[in-house]
């Protein structure tokens, strides 16, 4: 299976490679859109000097690990959006379905956007700048929780991108709402959790956890702690967090599966 | 009436660049462009919860770094949310992003079909904008603002400002539509510009003012957004909502639109012409 998926995504990269030109100026765009609205969020933040108690390089902690797993999330699972969406509405979902392989492996084989790491890429620049300028003491195990916070920053994103695809099984279209827990809750998770409302904050991190993917890893290299009591040793439980989640996600996946029903002629 | 389309050789889709006289045919494409919008009920709602999300998180952070009755760079608190709600309102007129089908209709090959016209193409699509763009400001825009003015207090202006609000976003819907009219033509020339409209757009949201008030700007960088036209689209109507422009800066903002709506006019016309000599179309 996973030779399998190299291979198609080889396929993928070297299709894209193809346009060397769009293929640049897409990275470019993407990296110099996040890389824009960090100077919008930078400029706020100078201006004021804090936000919420945290410093600019505190939320720049914030901002990098969201953005990195955001960018990532969107490398291999964009499957689920144009290509998918576009799939349901002119019913050629039927090829999927008559083929020796998941439903959901095929379609997220079938796109993988390489240039989205623009925006991985900035979110990387931001986080190494914030540490430089902050004082974190490096452990073993803090080393250790980074790649584990940021696959499941990951997982969590994909599981969302597969959520609003799977809506499509009933809809037909995207639902435009997903943007809120997709690029709105990338936004709302590089400032620290706690300037939220109660509302807010329960449902971006028991409901829809996004606010696992940063927040608590974040309140534990920084050495915060949340004034609403989550404890930073949370950290460690967003790899079970995300994976329940995504199972979550693959379930519906599935019940979408069985709903489908053919558009077209 | 003589229809050019068959032949589609350069001089004929010259000529349907040029301006007829016909308003009530842009009158009428602008009517049919305010309906189909207004058909697509689930995208709107779906667009003014996802404005309203945005404008209520960024509220969040707001009240998180003003402290107490402090007032920043001229905004108070409340200046601050107004702002907010309104650029999320106006997100419907252009402020947010660009629209792409223009560019679409180029990279199908489509565009040939509405060249050949016996109309102005600039015309056809700047009313095809007008009216999908009035509706949502009418719509979408109004709703959105009404939850900022429910739940965080977004302030109403007084008559007069409201007035000039008016004659400021209708300037405003011309700036945006050129800009966003010279950006979709590139595609004449790379057939794949995604990546420029990328960046287009975000150029556009951050010097607009549109994700962070130009107030706020460093002085060296709000000398550089003053100098771009994108303050026409988002700052200006904005200042005048909130009523930080009075009397002979309303009469100056209103000149700096015109001015910037002619001239990217002028330039969008001017590249089409230009695309008209040197283009080939896709498609068949």
């Amino acid at each position: 299976m996973l030779s399998l998926y190299l291979r198609l995504i080889g396929a993928r990269i070297r299709s894209q490679m193809q346009y060397k030109l769009s293929f640049w100026l897409e990275l470019v765009g993407f990296a110099l859109s996040s890389g824009l609205e960090f100077v919008a969020l930078a400029i706020l933040v100078g201006t004021f000097h804090s936000v919420g108690g945290w410093s600019l390089a505190e939320v720049g902690v914030l901002y990098g690990l969201s953005s990195i797993s955001f960018g990532l999330a969107e490398m291999v699972s964009r499957g689920f959006d144009a290509p998918f969406e576009l799939m349901m509405q002119r019913g050629s979902f039927d090829g999927v379905l008559t083929r020796p392989l998941g439903s959901f492996f095929q379609i997220m084989t079938s796109e993988f956007q390489l240039r989205r790491l623009g925006r991985s890429t900035q979110g990387a620049l931001v986080f190494l700048y914030a540490c430089r300028h902050l004082a974190i003491h490096w452990t073993l195990a803090r080393l250790i929780l980074m790649p584990l916070t940021l696959l499941s920053g990951m997982v969590v994103y994909m599981a969302l991108i597969v959520i609003g695809a799977t809506i499509c099984f009933w809809t037909i279209k995207t639902p435009e709402v997903i943007n809120i827990f997709t690029f709105g809750g990338d936004t709302l998770v590089s400032y620290p959790l706690s300037i939220y409302n109660g509302l807010i904050r329960n449902i971006f991190l028991w409901v829809v956890p996004v606010g696992f993917v940063n927040y608590p890893a974040a309140l534990l290299l920084l050495q915060r702690s949340d004034p609403y009591g989550l404890p930073a040793t949370a950290a460690w439980a967003a790899p079970l967090v995300a994976t329940v989640f995504f199972a979550a996600a693959g379930l519906f996946w599935r019940v979408g599966v069985s709903k489908y029903t053919s558009t077209g002629s | 009436m003589e229809f050019p389309g068959s032949t589609a050789t350069g001089i004929s889709l010259l000529s349907a660049v040029r301006m007829p006289i016909n308003l009530r045919l842009y009158y009428e494409i602008a009517i049919r462009a305010f309906r189909r919008a207004s058909v697509y009920r689930a995208a709107y709602v779906a667009g003014i919860l996802t404005n309203a999300f945005f404008a209520a998180l960024r509220c969040f952070v707001y009240l998180a770094v003003y402290h107490a009755g402090t007032s920043v760079a001229g905004f108070s608190p409340n200046d601050a949310i107004t702002y907010t709600w309104l650029t999320q309102a106006l997100i419907s007129i252009g402020a947010g992003w660009l629209a792409w089908d223009l560019m679409q209709t180029i990279r199908s090959g489509d565009v040939i079909t509405d060249l050949s016209r016996p109309w102005s193409f600039y015309g056809y699509w700047l009313s095809r904008s007008l009216g999908e763009r009035c509706f949502n400001l009418l719509l979408r825009g109004s709703v959105t603002y009404l939850i900022g003015f429910l739940f965080f207090a977004a302030r109403l202006p007084h008559l007069t400002e409201a007035l000039a609000f008016v004659v400021a976003i209708g300037l405003a819907l011309l700036v945006s539509f050129a800009y966003g009219f010279i950006v979709n033509l590139t595609a004449f020339w790379l057939i794949d510009n995604t990546g420029v409209m990328l960046i287009a757009n975000i150029v556009l949201t951050f010097f607009s003012g549109f994700l962070l008030p130009l107030a706020f700007f460093p002085p060296w960088l709000r000398q550089v957004a003053l100098l771009l036209p994108f303050q026409a689209i988002t700052s200006l109507p904005a200042e005048i909502w909130l009523g930080h422009l009075t009397g002979a800066a309303v009469w100056r903002a209103f000149a700096v639109q015109a001015g910037w709506a002619l001239v990217l006019m002028l330039l969008a016309i001017r590249m089409l012409h230009f695309a008209m000599r040197k283009v080939v179309i896709q498609g068949g």
